[in-house]
């Protein structure tokens, strides 16, 4: 993936108990006991701004929302510079996201669930993958290649319509392994992003 | 064809050549800075002069609540300025005059947000946007792609001319004297880069206003401000303006001084220019807390001032482009895309009614109306900017404006169209009501991203807007007009000397432990362009603070009198009413209680580490200390009284007792046989707390203990006016307010 950024969502599981605000505090713990090794900075709160990015968890290299941007909740990894070469980014930043959703999901106080066969991919990186056919072609390929491994089911790969949107494109996997399951296929939690 | 594959590639030719050029440098500047080529302190100002900011906990350090943690940036030592990491993400700053975006910038500057920050793009109460969590090298390629879009960050902060604002009605206004954005856009544009600006030693904000009376403008509070009128002159019709200098919110607020009553249209720029060279030449360099005009102005008088402006304005060479623009004033007019139209009755969308109530306003042009955007905070989304681009491409022909009040503008929204505007807002989330209203609530990064906050402005905002908006339906109509303001700290960016109901950041030591507080700032008039600034009354917790805004409210719609605006209400019943609120809600539970009290809107973090050590003398001195400060705190508020009274002079002194009294407390900790006598105090605070600096504020250094050596010096000359006993009043609550924080830190409680 020549795309150096990019957004990685997991979609939740829709909950009546649903509470943003309680997620801050989870974050916060996150930095203060360095729950996951990557550099961490700071939590904000977007959680005034309807359909948007809603509690945002700041690192160095990637950022993790909880938030709404597309209209439903779910978290995103958002891969801001440095990580691993092109062959390795995607792979990285799916490891990356399913660990801490899989943290998440662990937080009994959040009580929530994550459907882990429906994520959408993002290439917030216009200059190095332009919204466009060859794009969509080449970004299509390599999703299925690595979630077919790793989910071990057939993939759906369908483009979000949006012109003036970074090109976006919505997985679906036909089986639905445990987060756990997912992990241990990417080869357990990851050492610190770089 | 090659495939370009860096951004300078990409846009080469569709950048200003000059404006490329400057990106370039710049971007040197980054890569000699990295090799250590470029003194830390010049590239900071470097980086600065172009909008890019730092951000808190840009020094490598975080409070996590329990103790500081180092964050282990990659770059190791390496500094983009002093205490300042290099890896550490920052703000930037783009400046946008007098708030106008096209659709086009607006994508891009989504787009910006999209891929370089964190989907968020902040409306600032200067009408420029900012980006926050933007890596320093990611800048250059945000900046080309800006200037592609015609957007240059040059002098977005820095000792520079600021961002021109000006009031977003200005050509759609019935009450405007006339358009004044032709003159603001080409005086922004003139002073951008000019020789006669870039050797101030502090910031310089312009403002325009098409009239006296309204609020838009806000011209009472900037370095130069300039309002349209109009003369007969030989059966003539005249252009010119009421120019205004001086004025500044800041810590200590100063209203601007009139200039010249009518300055004419050809003399505006040759006179700026003029007030920027006596600017560079005479204002402060050594000290920033005085650098700023309104020091120069009320050091020289405004007469002596004139006289410098005047003299340096003889001595100009003289300049095409002062007078070239007024050659075509309509360069700048806006062609509406569709035909003026009248609303047709009918059943409307749900929600559009009470929409239209609060966010839309006639314009001056028959047929057509003004759309405000609500956005919460200031902020809205990518994908919300690319739907508030592509509404303006469908009704309005690219027309819209970031407003001070931190919302969007759309004008020439034919009124028909206003039902069909209103859900394309919608469906972007962007439809709610009550723009400008008391659930518009303004405030400042504050301690979200700002290195300099001390209180969440921003989760106390968030917090009242939650809580009014449930009610607001309810309100009577008096008091859904107010305006909440939020600053994070004493540096005014939220405005909140000009609210109905402003509140400044602070803390308290309370039951040994740090508590967020924030001081109640009434009186402060919104109208005829920031007219009068309010004072502080007394600190409330902050979690108390929503409770005082809806007792202030209740009271203010039961006891109100026909027609009383509610400064009016407020100078009635006077301050030692609004006082009795603010003293039944100091008090909060102890930690073990309730520990929510001790951490701040929005931030579940321990405000204070809470680990003071009760040694043998602190059981004794402390309270004693914290008698001493709340005695000052009294006095202060005296002081105000006396001011409301009318009486200055009285004021002015009770303010420098408080300032005694606050020494006094303060040092007694360090020579407990200290006396009574002023020369005493001022000298053994000078040796205990000054000289060994153990009283400076981490930011502002020895400013706050200045304003008192100065009150010292010039003791019984600042009640001689109004003016002066306001300023004195000020600069004691900002001395005060230090007083407790170098208390705080005597006790353990911060760093």
């Amino acid at each position: 993936m020549l795309s150096e950024r990019l957004q990685l969502k997991l979609y939740l599981e829709p909950s009546a108990h649903f509470e943003l605000e309680a997620l801050i505090p989870v974050f916060h713990r996150f930095i203060r006991d360095q729950v996951i090794k990557d550099l961490l900075i700071d939590v904000v709160d977007y959680s005034h701004v309807p359909a948007g990015p809603g509690v945002v968890l700041i690192g160095h290299a990637a950022d993790f929302y909880v938030g709404a941007l597309d209209g439903a909740y779910g978290l995103i990894y958002s891969r801001k510079r440095g990580g691993p070469g092109p062959d390795a980014r995607l792979e990285d930043a799916l490891r990356r996201l399913i660990n801490v959703a899989r943290l998440l999901e662990q937080e009994h106080g959040l009580g929530w669930r994550f459907k882990s066969n429906e994520l959408s991919l993002r290439l917030t990186d216009r200059l190095h993958a332009p919204n466009d056919d060859g794009t969509f072609a080449a970004t299509q390929a390599e999703v299925v290649a690595l979630f077919g491994r790793v989910y071990g089911s057939d993939i759906a790969v369908e483009r979000v319509p949006a012109a003036k949107e970074p090109l976006s494109v919505r997985i679906k996997a036909s089986s639905s392994p445990s987060l756990e399951a997912l992990l241990e296929k990417l080869g357990g939690p990851p050492e610190a992003a770089s | 064809m090659t495939v370009a594959t860096t951004w300078k590639q990409k846009l080469a030719g569709q950048v200003r050549e000059d404006w490329a050029r400057e990106i370039d440098i710049f971007e040197t500047q980054i890569e000699l800075r990295k090799k250590g080529k470029v003194e830390e302190k010049l590239f900071a100002e470097t980086r600065l002069r172009r909008g890019t900011y730092g951000q808190r906990y840009d020094n490598g350090q975080r409070h996590d609540g329990e103790k500081t943690q180092t964050l282990p940036y990659p770059s190791g030592e390496l500094t983009k300025g002093p205490v300042t990491m290099w890896d550490a993400p920052g703000m930037q700053r783009i400046k946008i005059p007098y708030g106008k975006l096209t659709a086009e910038q607006l994508d891009t500057l989504s787009e910006l947000a999209e891929e370089y920050s964190d989907q968020i793009l902040h409306i600032t109460t200067r009408q420029d946007i900012q980006l926050h969590f933007i890596h320093i090298e990611d800048t250059p390629d945000l900046m080309r792609r800006l200037a592609a879009a015609g957007i240059t960050t040059r002098e977005a902060c820095g000792n520079t001319v600021r961002n021109v604002t000006a009031c977003p009605y200005a050509g759609v206004c019935s009450t405007e004297s006339f358009d004044v954005i032709p003159y603001a856009d080409a005086l922004a544009f003139f002073l951008l880069g000019h020789p006669d600006t870039q050797d101030f030693g502090r910031k310089f904000k312009v403002a325009f206003s098409g009239c006296k009376d309204e609020p838009c403008g806000l011209t009472n509070f900037h370095d130069a401000g300039a309002i349209a009128r109009t003369r007969t002159v030989n059966g003539e019709l005249k252009r010119g303006f009421e120019y205004y200098v001086g004025g500044g919110l800041g810590a200590v607020p100063y209203p601007a001084t009139l200039f010249d009553e009518f300055l004419p249209e050809e003399e505006l720029f040759p006179i700026t220019q003029a007030v920027c060279r006596v600017f560079a030449r005479l204002g402060e360099r050594d000290n920033r807390a005085r650098a700023r005009l309104k020091f120069v102005v009320k050091k020289l008088g405004i007469e002596e001032f004139k006289r410098l402006v005047l003299e340096e304005r003889a001595k100009l060479r003289p300049d095409e482009r002062w007078t070239s623009f007024l050659k075509d004033l309509h360069v700048t007019d806006e062609k509406p895309l569709k035909a003026g139209s009248e609303l047709a009755p009918g059943t409307y969308p749900a929600g559009f009614d009470a929409w239209r109530k609060t966010n839309v306003h006639p314009q001056s042009q028959k047929g057509y109306s003004t759309a405000k955007v609500t956005l919460p905070l200031g902020d809205f989304t990518p994908g919300q900017g690319r739907a508030m681009a592509d509404l303006a491409r469908r009704f309005t022909g690219d027309s819209m404006r970031a407003t001070v009040e931190q919302n969007m503008l759309f004008r020439w929204v034919s009124n028909a169209d206003l039902p069909a505007f209103y859900q394309g807002l919608v469906a972007a989330g962007l439809g709610a009501a009550g723009a400008d209203h008391i659930t518009d609530v303004t405030s400042c990064p504050g301690t979200d991203t700002c290195k300099l906050g001390i209180s969440s402005s921003r989760g106390l905002a968030t917090e009242l807007h939650k809580q009014l908006s449930v009610i607001s339906d309810q309100l009577d109509p008096a008091a859904q007009e107010l305006h909440i303001k939020c600053s994070g700290c004493s540096n005014s960016c939220g405005q909140h000397h000009v609210a109905d109901m402003g509140f400044l950041g602070v803390s308290r030591n309370m039951n040994g432990r740090r508590v967020p507080h924030f001081q109640l700032v009434i009186g402060g008039q919104y109208k005829n362009n920031a007219g009068s600034y309010g004072l502080a009354i007394g600190a409330i917790p902050s979690k108390h603070v929503p409770k005082a805004v809806k007792t202030l409210t209740d009271r203010f719609v039961a006891e109100k009198q026909d027609g009383e605006s509610f400064q009016a209400f407020v100078a009635r019943i006077g301050k030692k009413e609004i006082r009795k609120l603010v003293d039944q809600l100091a008090v909060i539970p102890s930690y073990e209680q309730d520990p929510s009290y001790y951490s701040d809107w929005g931030d579940p973090r321990e405000y204070t580490i809470g680990d003071l050590g009760v040694g043998e003398c602190a059981g004794e001195v402390v309270p004693l200390v914290q008698v001493g400060l709340a005695d000052s705190e009294r006095e202060l508020f005296e002081a105000q009284l006396l001011l409301d009274e009318g009486s200055s002079d009285s004021a002015a002194a009770r303010a420098f007792s408080a300032m005694v009294l606050a020494a006094q407390a303060l040092t007694r900790e360090k020579n407990s046989f200290l006396g009574e006598g002023v020369d005493e105090i001022v000298s053994e605070f000078r040796t205990h707390y000054y000289d060994t600096k153990l009283f400076f504020d981490p930011f502002a250094g020895g400013k706050f203990a200045h304003y008192f050596f100065r009150a010292y010096e010039h003791r019984g000359e600042a009640g001689s006016s109004k003016e002066g006993a306001h300023q004195l009043i000020e600069e004691a609550q900002l001395f005060v307010e230090a007083a407790h924080q170098c208390y705080t830190r005597i006790a353990g409680a911060l760093p």
